[in-house]
């Protein structure tokens, strides 16, 4: 599977994690990959098991029972230049500023998730997600990494 | 013992431990299951028609196709679960629906070889293509490969087993015709108990003894043949001495065995006990031989088939005046089983049965475990490195952070040479304590991963993306591997595109109090991480600093501002403003940062 620019929301301001969840799981549903509940079983699992991935991204998907709503495989990216903090506790500051909602079924769509991976193992590479200008900026520069 | 066991491929392993470990073995496969053999043995004592308690012509469609179909498949299913997991259980199953299909018996036997061996072939099917497969194409190798294989064994099974089957049933069946014709019916018993275990009984009883028991009933009214093999004499005994002097979950689980046994007439559900331990068959054997002798003796005998074996079905089967006969036939071989199971049993004591000897192992391991210090990483020393085969990352569901985590571990395996540890990842539930296992999950996940599998090496990490645990890990298993770690592995954010670091000189640190990183439309997102990744440099290192994120617009002109952003901005900046000390950086790793920190108070 590919990242699709309508999968992409730039410039984003949200005031806690649970918005940044809930616009990576509307972009989701939008898309037709997930039903509704899939959303809140994205933020469940966030409560649950943090995820934030550090580096500033965070990869917010269901709980296993939440699976169940998955319709087809999708990545939706939103960018939050102020950023917005995924940490439990006022002390820890898990400022992300890229935020990944996924949706995978059978797998499919680990090939993406290993690029995003890698490429964001880089700091100066997430930053330069957080400053994208455009969504096909972002899928091109996804792309810089190839297996 | 159990360390024999726990250490298998040590050379000297006894007989005695072989033998009891494939007993183990195969009572693991049926033990999961009674639950199912308990399921078709309530339905077909309740509603055989004629016959059951509640005769239904109904309900009792169920019988056949559940001990022809639903029991092999089963425990071809475990069987083959038991050897390779999941998915030595989907091939058990296939390959299993090959044995049941070529023959006419039910196929437990067959189940039993055809489960284990699915499992086996998709082990090494799977050791040898698994690491070779491209991302992205697992789903489709994993079904694909399991399928066909599947599909392979099923055909061979129905080829093969059907025949093999039926000439072991042939030769029990001629067995026991030849001891029917030379007048020593006891010793009909030798064959048919070990049949029975083997799971053959009905080929036997319906087969043989049934039908010449028939014709000897239509001529005198009753038949010692029906008694042959539904006497549930010599199981009940066995169980019994389980009861008294078993261990373990076989102890415990003996009295409800006994009476679903004795009363439902399910024999099956004893045969996993003497599969626990073979000798168990000189008891049934010896309690079968002088249970018929009594029945010969005291001429009992049946009007008909007792089907199912139980009690009650025998006593009402019995004519009158033979009662005495049949009760002191079924006692008899009761005691006598039950004697020499208890003596087998008490003589083993020092021998654990299966369920302590499975117990006793983790016991052991957990000792070593224990004596080798906590399983944390931080005192994980390189030398259990050694033993590390695989790495499994594990999260909640397998879906995300867990598979990000394991292609950044495995591209960093491929960079120092290290592609040979194979890099998975699954949901924590799925994980299985086994051999050689490094799992690395979140800090939240590490204690369920420890319960699932206490003796791998367990690393939890706070940050899937940069942990230094990844490269503690390469290293780790490169020290294993007695090989010089080579540059390859060195983490990215050591591999810094450095700018000459002069300008950091011209900066007065003695009057900075506040660092503003600049935001403005292009660069807002890189100015947000920099504050942050800035600020905690910092704290760490104890400097108070006040590091902020601000506009261009909104910047204080003051010599105690470091104004720190990109060069072009940098140069923006200085037309406008002319106090604030200002420095420019290349990206978020330049060195000129970790100055910066170095200095500031």
């Amino acid at each position: 599977m590919d990242l699709q620019e309508n999968m992409i929301l730039l410039n984003q301001s949200v005031p806690n994690k649970t918005a940044a969840i809930r616009l990576a799981g509307k972009l989701l549903v939008d898309a037709g990959c997930v039903e509704p509940e899939y959303v809140d079983a994205m933020i469940a699992r966030d409560q649950d098991v943090s995820t934030y991935m550090g580096n500033f991204i965070a990869i917010p998907h269901g709980t296993d029972e939440g699976k169940k709503h998955i319709k087809k495989t999708g990545i939706s990216v939103v960018q939050i230049p102020m950023g917005v903090d995924f940490s439990e506790d006022a002390a820890t500051d898990n400022t992300v500023t890229v935020v990944f909602g996924i949706a995978g079924l059978n797998n499919e769509h680990l090939d993406i998730l290993s690029q995003i991976a890698l490429y964001c193992s880089n700091i100066d590479n997430v930053a330069k997600l957080a400053d994208a200008q455009s969504p096909k900026e972002i899928i091109d520069l996804l792309k810089e990494v190839e297996n | 013992m159990s360390q024999n066991t726990a250490t298998a491929d040590k050379p000297k392993t006894s007989l005695k431990a072989k033998v009891q470990k494939f007993g183990t073995f195969l009572s693991g496969m049926i033990m999961p299951n009674i639950a199912a053999i308990i399921a078709w043995g309530l339905v077909t004592a309740l509603f055989l028609n004629p016959g059951g308690w509640f005769p239904s012509p109904t309900f009792i469609k169920l019988s056949a196709p559940m001990l022809s179909y639903l029991l092999p498949l089963l425990i071809g299913y475990t069987g083959g679960k038991m050897v390779d997991d999941e998915r030595g259980g989907i091939v058990g199953g296939i390959a299993t629906i090959g044995a049941v299909v070529g023959s006419s018996v039910p196929m437990f036997l067959g189940a039993m070889i055809m489960g284990p061996l699915g499992g086996w072939c998709m082990k090494k099917i799977d050791d040898m293509f698994q690491a070779k497969i491209k991302s992205g194409f697992e789903m489709i190798y994993n079904n694909f490969s399991a399928g066909i294989l599947g599909m392979l064994l099923a055909m061979l099974a129905q080829v093969v087993v059907g025949p093999f089957v039926d000439a072991g049933t042939n030769f029990m069946a001629s067995g026991v015709d030849w001891i029917i014709s030379i007048h020593a019916l006891p010793l009909a018993n030798l064959f048919i108990e070990p049949a029975k275990i083997l799971f053959l009984n009905n080929a036997i009883g319906n087969g043989i003894l049934v039908p010449l028991g028939i014709q000897t009933a239509s001529k005198v009214g009753k038949s010692v043949l029906f008694l042959l093999e539904s006497n549930p004499g010599p199981g009940i005994g066995v169980l019994l001495a389980f009861c008294f002097f078993g261990k373990g979950s076989a102890k415990s689980s003996a009295p409800g065995a006994a009476i679903i046994q004795f009363f439902g007439g399910i024999h099956e559900i004893y045969f996993p006990y003497i599969m626990m331990k073979p000798s168990l068959f000189l008891a049934v054997m010896a309690g079968g031989v002088s249970g018929t002798f009594t029945f010969q003796l005291l001429d009992a005998g049946l009007k008909a088939a007792a089907s199912p074996g139980s009690i009650i079905a025998v006593l009402l089967m019995t004519p009158k005046g033979s009662y005495v006969g049949v009760i002191a036939g079924v006692l008899v071989a009761a005691i006598v089983s039950f004697l020499i199971s208890a003596f087998i049993l008490k003589r083993d004591k020092s021998d654990p049965d299966a369920d302590d000897f499975a117990g006793q192992q983790a016991a052991v391991q957990e000792m070593k475990a224990e004596s080798k210090g906590q399983t944390n990483t931080a005192s994980t020393s390189t030398l259990d490195y050694k033993d590390v085969q695989k790495v499994i990352f594990a999260c909640d569901a397998g879906m995300g952070s867990s598979a990000m985590g394991a292609s950044l571990l495995r591209d960093k395996f491929k960079k120092a040479g290290l592609e040979n540890v194979p890099v998975t990842n699954m949901a924590v539930r799925n994980l299985k304590d086994e051999p050689g296992l490094l799992v690395v999950t979140q800090k939240e996940l590490s204690e369920r991963a420890q319960q699932k599998a206490p003796h791998a090496i367990d690393v939890s990490v706070d940050n899937f993306m940069n942990s230094p645990r990844y490269d503690e890990i390469v290293a780790n298993l490169k020290v294993a591997s007695q090989e010089k770690i080579d540059d390859g592995v060195q983490p990215t954010t050591q591999a810094v595109n450095a700018t000459p670091a002069s300008d950091v000189a011209e900066i007065n640190f003695d009057l900075v109090a506040e660092i503003d990183f600049i935001h403005h439309d292009q660069h807002t997102g890189s100015a947000t991480m920099a504050t942050s990744l800035l600020k905690e440099q910092l704290a760490k290192a104890g400097k108070k600093t006040t590091v902020k994120r601000v506009s261009i617009d909104d910047v204080a002109d003051e010599t105690d501002r470091l104004v720190i952003s990109t060069p072009e901005t940098i140069k923006n900046l200085k037309s406008r403003y002319t106090n604030v000390q200002a420095l420019a950086v290349a990206d978020l790793q330049d060195k000129k940062l970790s100055e910066v920190v170095k200095n500031v108070k």
